[in-house]
């Protein structure tokens, strides 16, 4: 299926706004839940990241949170920037860049779905551990999906589509 | 080198056509006029400045070929040993990439799971195998069938490789698991590592602009 450039940028657009508004729940509902001896704790994705931090880990606690809190919003706020400004000539050079840049460190935040996967994997041991998926876990899958198609969608050529126009 | 690009015609199927002598910058697509390049110099892109072309004094396809063939072995091992072992108070419990596809689906978290599997196994297999056919196609001198439209997945399929993510996040989960109970590395997080070494210089030693000049030649 081929899209039109006008399709690609309202595509985009969507995809974009639908990740911001899912941000906020994949961030406030808990991601997954982990029992361990009937002690039950639901943990949300900045909840992770503490407990990271909380045990002595500040490293690993700084790559999850960069990952799975800074990137998605940083993603999918450079793209709405990228949106807001198509076909202005503004910014032209510092778009690309920036397109380039959310191209490259966007798929960092599949961490905590694959976090959630390996977990889910060895955590099913009855009355002693158990790990469940939460609907927050969701809600991230999918803001995680929309920046990743929206960024695939717009093409870095669209920044320049009014020099193209100019030109041609 | 900078190239000045141009704007070349677009045809009716929307495709743009590039004529001989010029190159599509791979990042804006912009034309760029083609050049015969001194050793160690590059192709720059003047609107964007994306690597357009690279003079390589002896370039090969052998590594790549390694690469992928070692990748495509590794993401076979990866998926057939488990990757950690979990050990609570005796009770001890080990998973495979497949295992955390499989309970997240009988959790019902089916979405996820189904991306996990695509961005975890699918993706990686699709990505590493298609660039091996390339490359194999290349290095023999073979015309395969489907080249050209395998060598066009290549692309669509780069951002779904993500086994380096999968290999960072199975260190988190033995950091987390590890606050639980007793951890054990399994074969299959050793080959995870091994695949992501693989995939990540896979993409260094795999030059778009060789391969497409190497496809052509073999049309």
């Amino acid at each position: 299926m081929k899209l039109s450039d006008a399709s690609r940028i309202e595509v985009s657009r969507a995809l974009v706004l639908t990740g911001l508004i899912l941000y906020i729940p994949s961030n406030v509902l808990p991601v997954m839940t982990m029992t361990i001896v009937g002690t039950a704790e639901p943990l949300t994705v900045l909840g992770g990241v503490e407990e990271l931090y909380n045990s002595g880990l500040p490293l690993i606690a700084c790559v999850v949170f960069l990952a799975s809190i800074v990137v998605p919003f940083l993603k999918l706020g450079a793209l709405a920037w990228i949106l807001f400004l198509h076909g202005k000539p503004a910014y032209k050079k510092e778009r690309n860049t920036v397109h380039r840049i959310v191209h490259t460190i966007g798929s960092w935040s599949m961490v905590d779905i694959f976090l959630l996967s390996v977990l889910a994997a060895v955590g099913q041991l009855g009355t002693l551990a158990e790990i469940r998926a939460e609907p927050g876990a969701l809600f991230f899958a999918a803001v995680v999906v929309c920046s990743l198609l929206a960024a695939e969608i717009y093409k870095p050529r669209l920044i320049w589509q009014t020099d193209t126009t100019q030109s041609a | 080198m900078i190239q000045k690009p141009h704007n070349h015609d677009v045809s009716e199927q929307g495709e743009r056509k590039i004529p001989a002598g010029w190159l599509e910058c791979p990042h804006c697509e912009a034309s760029c006029r083609d050049a015969d390049l001194p050793p160690h110099s590059e192709l720059r892109c003047s609107r964007c400045g994306e690597r357009v072309k690279a003079a390589h004094d002896s370039y090969s396809f052998q590594p790549a070929l390694a690469l992928t063939t070692a990748g495509i072995l590794s993401l076979i091992l990866a998926n057939m040993n488990p990757v950690l072992t979990f050990d609570v108070a005796g009770a001890s419990q080990s998973g495979f990439i497949i295992t955390g596809i499989e309970e997240l689906f009988r959790q019902g978290y089916w979405p996820i799971a189904i991306l996990v599997c695509f961005a975890g196994v699918v993706g990686p297999a699709l990505s590493i195998s298609s660039k091996w056919y390339v490359v194999a196609a290349c290095c023999f001198r073979v015309r395969l069938p489907f080249v050209r439209e395998v060598f066009d997945c290549i692309s669509l399929l780069r951002p779904w490789n993500l086994i380096p993510v999968y290999a960072i996040a199975t260190v988190v989960a033995v950091v987390k698991l590890k606050m639980m109970g007793a951890v054990f590395w399994g074969f299959g997080a050793r080959w995870i590592l091994v695949l992501a070494a693989c995939s990540l210089l896979g993409m260094q030693y795999f030059d778009h602009e060789f391969v497409r000049k190497r496809l052509k030649d073999l049309e």
